[in-house]
């Protein structure tokens, strides 16, 4: 039975607790000074490496580590055309690709540039069988090595499916986090606005997808969470040390958005937003047809459990449409789209698995 | 006629977010009260806080897939890109005016070079084809899908340089 509620007591502590609140509220104030300078000095990327081949915009990234790589497969990281890829290497403890360094693997990451007016007619074909060709290509020649493991983040986990389907001979293992294949799913805000959306007009309008438009559509996802609740939480912690620099760090790359090429916006909206056409095996990419059965490698799907950006439901049947036996699925409930990257837990439970069980299979 | 269906769809709108505050104010409340008495005070705060934040994502979330909010979204992107276009017309006029190449003029030679690339690399695929017949091997790239086209690639088959100088990311 539960004790009867002591309104004296319940009322004794409020003098406290209001006494406590001020004095940690004096020392938040004087972190403010510093804030300004400390967030122009955050560090975009945190482990060493070196550009290997340029083309155009792109610039793949070798990252160096403190030992000869163990496994002979090549990794290479392929990020989404929306934002920038140091979110895989974010800070020391909370990055993706050091953890796959540290495992031994000889990592690279497709670092796609920021896109001017100038690249508004490049499209999906431009990307897939132009630049990840030829930079597949290159690591061939680079490594010795005929097929390269490939991990695909959000956009980039798209874009990988469809190479790996149109070029399953240059592609070992398939490793797809939190990217959107089945957009039949009405759970993303996203696919509900983008539904009955004009893209041709928006497109031949602006050219480019505008940054400020994709940064708007994303925190609007999230209203409450992104306009009351974080400025809150920052300012109740903004005295802790860990806090503020992951504060820091992470809404640095939140601000860092670019704007997407207008043709691959177009058919990103068309065709797979608004017409679903990769599930149904119909994508097409210049004068090819993405057919996910192509896939044989052994894949493996990273999924969170409360993404608003790519809710698991979206990622999930791809291991049903491909043509592999070795499919395997994680889902680290709990977690959120970014979280997936660098949260604490996914450093804990999702990476060691995931290069476990890469391992294994880059022989 | 016509004044009396705007105002009754301005109305409904209106209706909807009104239903969306008001439902948004209800849960509040009821979250507001659910703490637990034996919490020290800024828990109970937060408790309070937290279940008003839970209420309000909630509401906001239904409102943000009403056919009103998306009804309202079409409108504002309609009058964005209008807006786009006009200033695109305005400033296309101006430059051709002052004999400078405009977005369209450049648009026009870039959507040339792209179908001259797309027919020299189509003939291209025509010829590889020829010589890999001729040499009794299989294509490495993909078929092409039946009367499927060709976008005309920029980076198709134009290999970029290593990197001549290594640097290390700061």
């Amino acid at each position: 039975m539960s004790s009867p509620f002591d309104l004296a007591a319940f009322w004794s502590q409020w003098p406290k607790a209001v006494a406590d609140e001020t004095a940690v509220a004096a020392g938040r104030i004087t972190r403010w000074p510093s804030l300004w300078e400390r967030s122009r000095r955050v560090r975009k990327g945190s482990s060493p490496a070196e550009v290997v081949y340029e083309e155009d915009r792109l610039k793949v990234l070798h990252y160096l580590g403190n030992a000869s790589p163990r496994h002979k497969t090549p990794l290479v990281f392929v990020y989404a055309l929306v934002n920038r890829p140091y979110i895989l290497d974010l800070k020391k403890g909370r990055s993706v690709i050091a953890n796959f360094v540290e495992a031994g693997f000889d990592t690279y990451l497709v670092d796609w540039g920021i896109p001017t007016s100038a690249d508004r007619h490049l499209m999906l074909d431009d990307y897939i069988n132009g630049y990840l060709v030829n930079v597949l290509d290159f690591l061939r020649e680079r490594t010795g090595v005929q097929k390269a493991s490939v991990l695909g983040y959000c956009m980039g986990g798209t874009m990988s499916a469809m190479f790996a389907a149109l070029h399953p001979q240059r592609v070992r293992n398939l490793i797809l986090l939190a990217a959107p294949i089945d957009f039949a799913s009405t759970e993303s805000l996203l696919n509900v606005w983008t539904r009955d959306f004009d893209v041709d007009k928006f497109v031949d309008a602006f050219g480019n997808c505008p940054a400020e438009f994709l940064q708007m559509s994303f925190q609007l996802l999230r209203p409450v969470a992104n306009w009351i609740e974080k400025p809150i939480r920052f300012y109740e912690h903004m005295h802790e040390e860990e806090f503020l620099e992951d504060f820091l760090t992470t809404e640095t790359w939140l601000q860092d958005n670019i704007p997407v090429p207008g043709e691959v916006y177009r058919q990103f909206v068309k065709y797979l937003y608004q017409k679903n056409l990769l599930t149904q095996n119909r994508m097409p990419v210049g004068k090819h047809i993405v057919n996910l059965r192509n896939i044989r490698c052994p894949v493996m799907s990273i999924m969170a459990g409360k993404d608003d950006l790519v809710p698991s439901a979206q990622s999930l049947p791809f291991n049903d449409l491909v043509g592999s036996k070795d499919r395997r699925v994680l889902l680290l409930p709990g977690s959120g789209h970014i979280g997936l990257a660098i949260g604490s837990r996914a450093q804990k439970e999702v990476w060691p698995q995931a290069c476990g069980w890469l391992a294994e299979r880059s022989t | 006629m016509n004044e009396t269906t705007s105002f009754d769809k301005a109305a409904q709108d209106v209706a909807a977010f009104q239903k969306m505050c008001l439902e948004s104010l209800a849960k509040s409340f009821q979250a507001a009260f659910k703490f637990s008495p034996d919490s020290a005070p800024p828990e109970i705060l937060r408790e309070v806080r937290a279940g008003i934040f839970q209420a309000l994502t909630e509401s906001w979330d239904q409102f943000m897939r009403s056919p009103q909010f998306l009804e309202s979204l079409r409108q504002w992107m309609d009058n964005a890109v209008t807006f786009r276009t006009m200033t695109n017309e305005f400033l296309g006029r101006l430059r051709n005016e002052v004999q400078a190449p405009s977005r369209n003029d450049i648009d026009t030679v870039m959507l040339a070079v792209r179908h001259m690339e797309k027919r020299l690399l189509d003939r291209l695929d025509e010829v590889s084809a020829q010589i890999l017949k001729a040499n009794g091997t299989s294509p490495a790239r993909p078929p092409s899908a039946p009367g499927a086209k060709r976008s005309g690639s920029k980076a198709q088959r134009r290999r970029g340089q290593p990197a001549k100088t290594e640097s290390e990311i700061s």
